[in-house]
């Protein structure tokens, strides 16, 4: 029972605070570069017009891989407030992302083949930090259950500060930021057309957009783990993680795929493996 | 004779009757039977045996000679018909190597004494009914599939006397090879079946007889001469150490407080000859130039034999040095070889290639939790044994399909093949989806390999650098086949004959019932198999949930039923929800300057000249060179193994 409710509210409520953080980001955004930005719920109208715009395809492929895309977000997004096994989720965020690959990849437009292939250059860059950091979990809680995080009265951050500066530099990658938006981005100056989502449009856009507030809540609930109790300190964390997000997505550029996959398997790898070593010193 | 005896009989000598009846047979007609006959025969017979549960089994002699009699017999026939093969083709190594054998099979046999009869000489327990479920369903499907595909193959590579019987003649006795192989308790009759498989696949390899094929066939013979040359050894060695106890793997089970001393290096030697089997890295080479044969060949070697030999051995001999830093070694090759066998893979172009630098990598992973070698970690060796074998074997019978009907097996040829081969394209997405990711079978192992190798720093590392490579050799293969023209017509079958039908839809239905039904496959069939030597299996179930426990604390849980339903969900939801009569369609976006038609992918250029454009993987050259990988590989490899060999001595 306690489980179903669970289900529903992240059904639920996940899309309108996902949605709601993506308003306070365009907000924050535009006032960081001199403009006044949209009104909070901005997402919400952009959405509700796609839903009503003329439904176009190259093919139905499309359709079937962001159903699937959506479907194994929000089942991550359940198992991590389930409390189920942090390897299992990462593993299911994995199948969820190659969804959203196969996707772009299921036409033959070149915009679109360029976006999945660097989509899933950034998952072979943010796998093995996501691991690491499950691994890291084991070492501190001897179990990989995420239910045993929240049993744990003190921060993880305080045993895992390395890995947290890792994660922050994956979730860059996650939530699209520069200097990682390489697959698809929100700066209209640095785009390839639209990346892996060109082909995409009108209610079949929307769906993906939902699928990214989805997320969002996400990868800034894996945040929240390093502070778990109490839940409102990791809650701060995660919102301070956003916010130096937006900052890092202002002032830098985008830059190449090599170099993403370069720093996270040297800087991010190593962060992690340093961190680790010492906890089992 | 009891009936479990009975099957025993059935399990090696049918596959042998059959190999004579299709050799002499000279019919496709009859072939065709025999090939579905034993298949199913044999199929019925694993399952009897799954039924029956575990028993020994001593065969009594024939004509008043006893079967070690025979088996010493039939092994200098065997040596001495590789002497043959490494003289006719002027090849050193596989001669010096062969001679080696015979020297040392001579001076055991007739120099150190009368060694202490083995009894009972089969022994089968749960492993091997699990790798007997695997040879004879598996491996006959490959055989139904192997029948049809090899009366093709000689369409299309027409030869002047018909070779498919000999192909069938060697495809099925290997099916007798392995069934032996698994069930012998006796070391000496074990080591007669593992060179009749090196023999088996000798002959498969070079099938085609062109230059190429037989170079690579001769690779094959003398690198796993390599590991026969250990395997007898170690035998020798055994002899010498335990003197008056039967050559068994019950013996070396049994050893009080496990291996130790030269018994323990005899079981590195052991451990050795299987790295040689599964093709651990440096023998790499070998499963990759297997790639000339016909495909039924490399599905076989693949899935459900040969190699599967290798890693049964040292998942089979794993207790036996568990706690010792062989152990801790033969994790860190086997990571090793996961690792670089992974990052190989994300170079290659060849599909067929790529599928086999998965498997050297997935047979890496197997042989590393053997020697992490906790009660999870075997439990996970085991389950990726069998989901392996199911999903690859799909893989490759399907990317046999492909070739014969394009004409290729490169990835970059098999661009939109989903409009072309839409059943064939669903079957690969199900086979490659089911390799790496869950709920399937295969992330069951992969994820009790994770859980268990955190004691093991180094391997653990090399485990999450290589599962982050997986997936980006997969999707691309698979990216490339769902890139689709524009249209939203009903996708029309392509026709398929009834032995691929089977073969693959078998195999595929398989891959994802066996993922649904994982929770008793692990509690009904694994966990039986280590409980024997390890009191416990480590993984437990409570409420659809598969456990992973260490010390009676929960560590980890994995549900795969709730993953199932969501992406039947998901795949309902599209085909109830989504409506094509309301969609339109549209050209792919090539900012507007398309040419004409809606299925068109070239663009306007310069002076309005039509330009195609091309789509292409990355392959990485510039950064990763598969030979220098390989070269560097094979240093580092040949460093760890010299380790392991080397500290069972000191």
């Amino acid at each position: 029972m306690r489980e179903l409710v669970i289900i529903l509210l992240v059904l639920i409520a996940a899309p309108i605070l996902g949605g709601l953080l993506s308003g306070i980001d365009r907000i924050i955004t535009a006032r960081m570069q001199g403009r006044v930005g949209p009104p909070l719920l901005q997402p919400f109208y952009d959405v509700g017009k796609l839903l009503g715009k003329e439904r176009i395809l190259v093919n139905q492929r499309q359709v079937l891989w962001a159903i699937g895309y959506l479907a194994l977000v929000i089942t991550s997004l359940a198992m991590l407030c389930l409390g189920s096994d942090l390897l299992i989720i990462v593993f299911v965020m994995a199948f969820a992302a190659i969804c959203f690959v196969l996707g772009g990849l299921s036409t033959k437009s070149p915009y679109s083949h360029i976006g999945s292939q660097r989509e899933l250059l950034q998952m072979l860059s943010y796998e093995p930090v996501l691991i690491l950091l499950a691994i890291g979990v084991f070492l501190q809680n001897k179990s990989f259950l995420v239910k045993d995080i929240f049993a744990r009265p003190e921060p993880l951050l305080f045993s895992l500060p390395l890995v947290f500066v890792a994660v922050l530099l994956i979730l860059t990658i996650k939530m699209r930021k520069s200097p990682f938006d390489l697959s698809t981005c929100h700066h209209a100056h640095q785009e390839l057309v639209q990346g892996i989502t060109t082909e995409y449009s009108g209610p079949y856009l929307a769906l993906i957009e939902l699928t990214h507030w989805y997320e969002l809540v996400l990868v800034l609930g894996l945040v929240v783990l390093f502070w778990a109790q109490p839940v409102w300190a990791g809650l701060l964390l995660a919102l301070a993680a956003f916010f130096i997000e937006l900052v890092i997505d202002n002032i830098c550029a985008r830059m190449t795929w090599s170099w993403m996959v370069k720093l996270t398997w040297t800087v991010g790898i190593i962060l992690c493996l340093v961190n680790l070593g010492f906890n089992l010193i | 004779m009891e009936m479990a005896e009975g099957l025993i009989a059935i399990a090696i000598w049918l596959p042998v009757l059959a190999a004579l009846l299709c050799y002499f047979g000279r019919s496709y007609g009859l072939r065709n039977a025999i090939a579905w006959i034993t298949g199913i025969a044999l199929a019925l017979v694993s399952l009897a045996l799954l039924a029956i549960g575990p028993f020994d089994y001593q065969p009594s002699g024939i004509l008043g000679v006893s079967w070690d009699q025979v088996v010493t017999v039939a092994d200098f026939a065997l040596l001495g018909l590789i002497l043959y093969i490494g003289l006719k083709n002027k090849h050193a190594l596989i001669t010096v190597l062969t001679l080696i054998q015979l020297v040392v099979l001579v001076y055991f046999d007739f120099f150190t004494g009368e060694h202490t009869a083995v009894n009972p000489a089969f022994v089968i327990d749960n492993l091997a009914i699990i790798m007997s479920l695997i040879i004879n369903i598996i491996g006959s499907l490959i055989c139904i599939y192997g029948v049809r595909y090899i009366a093709e193959h000689e369409e299309h590579h027409p030869v002047e006397k018909s070779r498919q019987p000999r192909f069938m003649f060697w495809l099925v006795i290997f099916l007798a090879a392995m069934n032996g192989l698994v069930f012998s308790n006796s070391l000496l009759w074990l080591y007669f079946f593992w060179e009749v498989t090196t023999l088996c696949s000798f002959e498969l390899i070079g099938h085609n007889l062109d230059k190429e094929a037989v170079a690579n066939a001769c690779r094959a013979l003398w690198m796993n001469m390599v590991g026969g040359v250990a395997f007898i050894l170690a035998i020798v060695y055994l002899a010498s150490s335990l003197p008056g106890q039967p050559l068994a793997i019950r013996t070396l089970l049994a050893l009080p407080g496990g291996a130790t001393g030269t018994v323990l290096f005899a079981v590195a030697l052991l451990v050795f000859a299987g790295f040689t089997k599964s093709a651990q890295m440096p023998f790499q080479s070998w499963l990759l130039g297997a790639m000339v044969a016909p495909t039924p060949v490399s599905a076989l070697l693949h899935s459900s034999t040969m190699v599967k030999a290798g890693v049964y051995l040292v998942v089979r001999m794993a207790p036996a040095y568990q706690g010792t830093y062989l152990s801790d070694l033969v994790a860190v090759a086997g990571a090793f070889t996961f690792l670089a066998a992974s990052v190989l893979a994300v170079t290659q172009s060849n599909a067929k290639r790529v599928l086999a630098y998965s498997t050297i990598a997935n047979l890496g992973l197997i042989i590393a939790c053997a020697g992490i070698n906790t009660p999870v970690a075997i439990s996970a060796a085991i389950a990726l044994i069998i989901f392996h074998a199911v999903s690859k074997g799909l893989l490759f019978l399907s990317t046999g399909v492909i070739e014969h009907n394009i004409g290729s097996r490169d990835i970059e040829d098999m661009g939109g093949l989903v409009d072309r081969m839409p059943v064939t394209t669903i079957i690969v997405a199900i086979g490659v989806l089911s390799m790496f990711l869950p709920p399937f079978g295969m992330l069951v192992g992969k994820w009790a390999s994770l859980e268990a190798s955190t004691q093991l720093p180094l391997v653990a590392l090399m485990f999450v650098l290589a599962s982050a490579v997986t997936a980006l050799f997969w999707i691309k293969w698979l990216g490339r086949l769902m890139e689709g023209e524009p249209g939203l017509a009903r996708m029309k079958p392509e026709k398929m004959a009834p032995h691929y039908v089977v073969s693959l839809g078998g195999l595929a239905l398989g891959a994802v019932v066996l993922g649904m039904f994982v929770v008793p496959i692990m509690n009904k069939l694994v966990a039986p198999a280590v409980e024997v030597a390890y009191k416990t299996s480590g993984l437990f179930t409570q409420g659809g949930a598969i456990v992973a426990q260490t010390a009676s604390k929960t560590i980890g849980a994995f549900t795969a039923w709730p993953l199932f339903v969501v992406l039947a969900v998901a795949i309902l939801a599209f085909w109830l929800l989504f409506k094509p009569e309301k969609a339109s369609i549209r050209p792919i976006y090539l900012c507007g300057e398309n040419t004409g038609e809606l299925d068109s992918t070239s663009f306007l250029s310069t002076a309005d000249q039509a330009v195609e454009s091309s789509l292409s993987n990355y392959y990485f050259s510039s950064s990763l060179n598969e030979n220098k990988l390989n070269k560097v590989g094979n240093v580092i490899a040949i460093m760890v193994i010299i380790m392991l060999l080397g500290v069972t001595v000191i």
